[in-house]
């Protein structure tokens, strides 16, 4: 079963203390308590101004992609995984960004693009007029394409670092992009290396009936809310029509335990294990405020439970967040 | 050591193996730079123990050359991308200020506002964008089919861009109150929606030296980072740019001028001149003329004879200070394009001066008390060599001199760089 925790937006259960200021140190801690538990990878959320509401994420002082930069120094094992929109970037510069941070994190890094369009963002960034829903489908859908292009710009095998010979890199193993679709022209190639985990993980999340078939595509990780059986079939079905094998793509299921904890561990563990073993689901995006009590008693109830019914792997399996999730080229599982 | 003495500000620039353009060929530099995060952490370190006001980082949304011959021959094709690279240098460094380089031209002002800010929180009030307009076509085909907009244009584009970001940061754009921006380039509805800066706000810093370069950068910045190869060039600048302070209600004392110095320093004068030549040695023609060529905003200056003269060239769209830097440069010295070429890879038209610790502090100093600097933006040529040659024989020498400080003022970039904290 593979776990991940989403600092989520949104309320505080009721009875939990919030913690004090939301600074780095509180969120390194988060995030360093979550991988000394094994879990795969934290999912970073990014604020945006959500009319009127008093959610956790106002209180996160980062915006995303930089928040996973600094995590990434002060852990070494756990995923870490940025939300970022199709809206609030370019295509290039979006890439070029997780690349990097792929390259900082050593393979551990992972782009959560949303699909759900935030017409606020859109006023933000000189659209006005928002976009119609189909439109910006069509755009994240170009969006997406693009940037796992850049992202194989480079062969793994690219640089040659031959400093008496002259060459750097083998001209032969860079590639150019050279799209030009209905949204974007990009001519590529990006100016940063290959990913250490071929290329950072995609997951994709907030999707509507119309968006299964670009997930389907291009995600390797999708979180869907539950109810979900027949969804996650569907979506490996269609992965089929894409030359992908069903295994290339991870589905986690969105829980938000916070009140049953109460309950105790077995009720949660149960809760967890029936989708699992009924294949509906590959594991579970555990939805948490980043309040360092909440995961204490999620890692110290919930999974040695999983792990005594056998459902959870106690170690990393390798260093990449591909491996965690099981999406490693051989060489490296 | 005279307690109020006037002290320089100092610049680390990092650029992949080093700023020399060969310098990856340099048995001592380290060539898996651009996917080492730990040889960044080592170098930020080294910086921050030196005093350095700030770690600076060059940018490009884009390979350097255009053609891949050249490109596979030099370093600058991989690397870092800044913000991140900084963000992770953040926690991993305590009173460092942390510059980065972003485009007007390929970015969006709310949300590089944003980024810069989250930047600036993890840092605790140490970020700094050194805004650019971006000259290169190689860039600008990765932001769509039109090409490289008119240099008016990309500056028009800037300061509408400034504008809202600085409006951003101050607290003093909001569109709930009605004082949203709807502009010729950009519109922006709310506020942001991070905490005020640990620093009142990022630190401006601005590079781009022509006359509505200029212009800008008098409006806007704190640092202005520029390229100059003579102190006579230094001087008028610096004197042209704190000259068009008033206009905007501005004192002199409000920016400071850091120009780029390129140093090869070791302990004897011989030293450093074989180290220079050591570096010169290992440029490729073709790449040399192919870097002039790019600072020349010229795709072909390699069908002219390589030991002939600069031919006549029309006016750029590209980075026009640039070009007219290495004109004067030519003439005055009457290179030809080989010499020209070797000139300029080592230090892309920024000033170089090879010598002794104490030979480089005369220097240094004498653009310092002479009314061309007010600090350095220094470039090691590769690393981390020289930059720990820099601290280690260049620092304390100045410091001797009580030229700079022996410890930081305090914790943000503004405290360091003695810039205002904004109301
Ligand atoms: C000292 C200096 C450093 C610069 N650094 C960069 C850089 O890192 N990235 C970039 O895209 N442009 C850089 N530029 C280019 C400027 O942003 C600008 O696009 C160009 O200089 C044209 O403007 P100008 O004619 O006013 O100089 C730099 C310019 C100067 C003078």
């Amino acid at each position: 079963m593979h776990l991940a925790v989403s600092l989520a937006q949104g309320e505080a259960p009721s009875g939990v203390q919030a913690d004090a200021g939301l600074d780095f140190s509180l969120l390194a801690r988060f995030v360093q308590k979550a991988e000394a538990a094994g879990l795969d990878m934290v999912l970073l959320a990014d604020s945006a101004p959500v009319a009127g509401g008093d959610a956790w994420s106002r209180q996160v002082p980062f915006e995303a992609t930089t928040l996973l930069a600094a995590l990434a120094t002060v852990t070494s094992r756990i995923g870490l995984v940025a939300a970022a929109s199709t809206v609030a970037h370019q295509p290039y510069n979006l890439a070029r960004r997780f690349a990097s941070l792929d390259i900082i994190s050593h393979g551990r890094a992972g782009w959560n693009a949303t699909m759900v369009p935030d017409p606020r963002e859109a006023a933000n960034f000189s659209r006005p007029e928002g976009f119609s829903r189909d439109d910006f489908r069509r755009r994240a859908e170009e969006f997406i394409g693009i940037v796992q292009g850049l992202w194989r710009g480079w062969d793994a095998d690219a640089l040659l670092f031959d400093k008496s010979g002259g060459r750097f890199f083998d001209p032969e193993k860079m590639h150019l992009l050279d799209h030009k679709g209905e949204f974007f022209s990009v001519r590529g190639p990006l100016n940063v290396a290959r990913s250490p985990q071929d290329t950072p993980v995609l997951v994709m999340s907030g999707l509507s009936e119309h968006d299964m078939e670009i997930a389907a595509r291009f995600a390797d990780v999708i979180l869907l809310d539950e109810p979900l059986d027949a969804k996650a079939d569907d979506l490996k079905r269609r992965a089929l029509g894409f030359g992908r094998s069903p295994g290339e793509i991870k589905v986690l299921m969105n829980v938000a335990p916070g009140a049953e904890t109460a309950a105790g561990p077995d009720v949660i563990a149960d809760r967890l294990e029936e989708p699992f073993r009924s294949k509906s689901c590959d594991g579970f995006n555990i939805l948490m405020p980043p309040v360092l009590s909440v995961l204490d008693d999620f890692v110290g109830l919930v999974l040695p439970e999983l792990r005594r019914r056998g459902l959870l792997r106690s170690d990393y399996p390798g260093a990449t967040l591909r491996s965690h999730l099981g999406l490693a080229g051989e060489e490296e599982q | 050591m005279t307690a109020h003495r006037r002290q320089m500000k100092l610049g680390a620039f990092l650029w992949a193996t080093g700023h020399h353009i060969a310098a990856w060929r340099h048995p001592q530099a380290h060539v898996k730079a651009g996917v080492d995060i730990d040889h960044y952490i080592r170098l930020a370190r080294t910086a921050e123990a030196a005093k350095f006001d700030m770690l600076f980082c060059e940018d490009a949304a884009g390979v350097r050359e255009a053609d891949v011959n050249i490109a596979s021959q030099t370093s600058r094709s991989i690397g870092f991308e800044p913000i991140s690279l900084l963000a992770a240098l953040a926690v991993q460094t305590s009173h460092i200020g942390l510059v980065s380089t972003a485009s007007t031209s390929h970015n969006e002002p709310y949300g590089l506002a944003r980024t810069f800010l989250s930047l600036d929180h993890l840092s605790g009030g140490r970020a700094g964008w050194n805004l650019v307009t971006s000259a290169s076509h190689i860039e600008a085909a990765n932001f769509g089919a039109t090409g490289l907009r008119p240099h008016a244009d990309r500056y028009e584009r800037a300061r509408e861009f400034a504008e809202i970001v600085t409006g951003l940061w101050h607290g003093k754009l909001d569109g709930a109150s009605g004082s949203g921006h709807d502009g010729q380039c950009f519109s922006v509805r709310d506020p942001l929606d991070l905490p005020r800066s640990p620093q009142g706000a990022p630190v401006m810093v601005q590079a781009g030296a022509s006359d509505v370069g200029r212009d800008l950068a008098a409006r806007t910045a704190d640092v202005v980072f520029t390229a100059a190869q003579t102190f006579e060039e230094a001087k008028a600048f610096y004197g042209d740019l704190k000259g068009r302070l008033a206009a905007y209600g501005r004192g002199p004392d409000d920016i400071k001028i850091m120009p780029g110095v390129a140093p090869v320093v070791a302990e004897t004068e011989s030293e450093a001149r074989e180290k220079y030549e050591e570096l010169q040695e290992l440029i490729p023609d073709d790449v040399g003329v192919a870097l002039l060529s790019s600072y020349l905003s010229i795709s072909d200056l390699s069908r002219y004879p390589i030991d002939g003269p600069l031919p006549e060239l029309p006016a750029s769209e590209g980075m026009q200070s640039r070009q007219a830097l290495v004109i004067e440069q030519s003439r005055r010295d009457n290179l030809s394009i080989r010499q020209l070429a070797r000139h300029f890879a080592g230090a892309r038209g920024h000033w170089r001066i090879v010598g002794t610790p104490a030979q480089i502090a005369d220097e240094l100093e004498a653009r310092f008390e002479g009314g061309a600097a007010d600090g350095f933006n220094v470039m090691p040529s590769y690393f981390p060599g020289e930059l720990d040659a820099f601290a280690a024989l260049v620092v304390p020498e100045l410091q001797r001199r009580g030229l700079f400080r022996t410890e930081y003022e305090g914790r943000t970039s503004r405290e360091h760089l003695g810039l205002k904290r904004p109301a």
